[in-house]
């Protein structure tokens, strides 16, 4: 029956407003503590900023560089508040994270030009996993403001000369406007796709690319290049239309009396 | 902490448009081996008043199918097939009134359905204005709404009269379900008055994801003349200005805003090149690998 009450968790946390999806989740956890861990680790939720103590640069928190109530920063590859046996990635995966830490930087720089990003390794069996966080604020003028978490995890499996990359991502946007002929408008939420792809690797260096090329391509698919499905299309799109369904700014007479003529017209040439 | 009830009753509350009965099996499900429903029975009251629930009222046999199959001749028999239950009709516990078919009944908020309808005589010494409000008011929702439901209401003690509209847009299969509406107050006390209100939209969009569209506009406009015609037709306006105002505020966001916050491409308009960023080399130490 846990199965059941953890689908039945996400089907309620898909339906109630994405805005509230932290007070849902403590909500949800309150009733059904056992499903704690699970959701958690399942549902996700708009990225926290904190200050590396030891590099002073910002990192992000997730699930995946928590350990008990401390968190691992990427770039000192400690734990705040310190820990003494802290889970930390193998030497050569963290190897690898740094590498991907220091490209993502770039990648972040290029397309958000700002914000905050931090990548997290861990070893696997046979291969190794990660996820990629990125995260922007924006307000420009105090009558409107955004933010945008991406959330990437990845799976890594060796094969031969190959890597199957399995990539699953979210992003999470919440924008907010106010004006006098507006009133108040809030467009939130959070959707997730996947892609699973067989890539070469000739050395660890291919990892972080392979990885890198995934992330930067399903951004751009989820941001604007598919016509359906895209943020763009979904936000401004959908909402716009289903507005458009529930009122019409003409009149409906004309528009059904336009439909009336062409379906009189079609019954007459049928007869 | 909070109790179960509460929280459940929270969740009841958020449901979004359409969706009531999905969140309430959810809430079932997650509080197995309770029979929680009973003790929700106020937040379903709640949800029902604020949402402006739309009930088909008993022995009618409308549907709300005209939307779709909507032609001039379909919507006299049709329209109305619904009616409002909201804070501003209610006569005694659960029991409400509609004053286009001059009928109360009684709803079962769990359900959302009506019953025990009993004809009912409207007293107001506003009668005749509530008469024409809901002619002209009809007409003006018939005109911009394919699927509402719509009332006019004598309250606080027969000196303001509530002007309600809620129009409701369901396609589970598409994933998507909508609602507007619109709850405005007029004081009758004098020949000239103000009209103040809230028009609500809540979209609801959730294949792969949850993407949720609400807004609240303060409406307040003032009444040279009270007469059906005048209030009803800058109603009208104020509605067709937000409608507007709403659209802009999408391409505005769009274009700002989002822009703001991610680039569609880099300003080099060239993607990454994965290879040469970040120093990555095989077998280079972590502290040698900055050389950028």
């Amino acid at each position: 029956m846990a199965d059941a009450q953890f689908d039945s968790a996400l089907d309620l946390l898909r339906r109630l407003n994405p805005r509230d999806t932290k007070t849902n989740l403590q909500a949800i956890t309150t009733i059904v503590p056992d499903l704690t861990e699970d959701l958690l680790s399942s549902v996700d939720q708009p990225l926290e900023i904190r200050r590396c103590p030891q590099s002073n640069r910002d990192y992000l928190l997730c699930d995946y560089n928590r350990d008990g109530d401390s968190y691992r920063s990427p770039w000192s590859n400690e734990f705040d508040p310190p820990l003494e046996d802290g889970t930390v990635p193998s030497e050569r995966v963290r190897k690898l994270e740094v590498a991907a830490n220091e490209s993502f930087d770039v990648y972040r720089e290029l397309y958000y030009e700002g914000g905050v990003g931090s990548v997290y390794f861990w070893d696997l069996d046979d291969g190794f996993a990660g996820v990629i966080l990125l995260k922007k604020g924006v307000t420009p003028g105090s009558q409107s403001s955004g933010e945008w978490d991406s959330i990437h995890v990845f799976e890594a499996t060796d094969r031969a000369r190959m890597s199957h990359y399995k990539l699953t991502s979210t992003v999470i946007l919440h924008l907010a406007n106010r004006s006098e002929a507006l009133g108040d408008m809030d467009l939130s939420g959070n959707m997730t796709r996947q892609v699973e792809v067989d890539l070469p690797v000739e050395s660890d260096a291919s990892h972080v690319a392979n990885v890198g090329r995934l992330v930067e391509d399903m951004e751009l698919k989820m941001r604007n290049l598919l016509r359906f499905h895209t943020i763009e299309e979904v936000y401004f799109g959908k909402a716009k239309d289903v507005v458009g369904e529930l009122r019409s700014l003409g009149p409906l007479s004309d528009a059904n009396r336009d439909r009336e003529t062409q379906r009189e017209m079609i019954m007459s040439m049928q007869k | 902490m909070a109790s179960t009830v509460e929280l459940a009753s929270s969740f009841i509350e958020g449901a979004p448009p359409g969706e009531l009965a999905d969140v309430v099996a959810d809430v079932q499900a997650l509080t197995e081996g309770e029979d929680i429903i009973p003790s929700l029975l106020p937040a379903f009251k709640r949800y029902n008043e604020a949402q402006l629930a739309a009930v088909k009222l008993p022995g009618s046999s409308q549907e709300v199918g005209f939307a779709r199959e909507w032609s001039m001749s379909a919507v006299k028999l049709t329209f109305a097939g619904k009616v409002i239950v909201s804070g501003f009709n209610e006569l005694e516990d659960n029991r409400y009134f509609d004053p286009e078919s001059q009928i109360s009944f009684e709803v079962d908020h769990t359900t959302q359905t009506a019953s025990a309808a009993q004809s009912y005589a409207l007293e107001s010494d506003h009668a005749d204005l509530i008469k024409s409000l809901l002619k002209s008011f009809g007409v003006h929702a018939r005109e911009h709404y394919p699927n509402c439901s719509y009332g006019v209401y004598p309250i606080e003690n027969d000196t303001v009269i509530a002007i309600v509209l809620v129009a409701n847009r369901y396609s589970p299969n598409n994933f998507w379900n909508g609602r507007f509406r619109a709850i405005y107050q007029l004081p009758v006390s004098s020949s000239s008055s103000t009209l103040t209100g809230n028009i609500h939209v809540d979209v609801h969009y959730y294949e792969d994801g949850n993407v949720a569209l609400n807004t609240t506009k303060p409406v307040n406009i003032s009444i040279a003349s009270v007469s059906a015609e005048s209030i009803v037709s800058r109603i009208a306006a104020a509605e067709r200005d937000y409608q507007e105002a709403l659209n802009r505020a999408f391409v505005q966001t769009s274009e700002g805003v989002f822009k703001g916050l991610r680039r569609q491409l880099p300003i080099t308009r060239q993607k990454v090149e994965w290879e040469k960023v970040g120093g990555y080399r095989l077998g280079q130490d972590i502290s040698g690998g900055k050389g950028r």
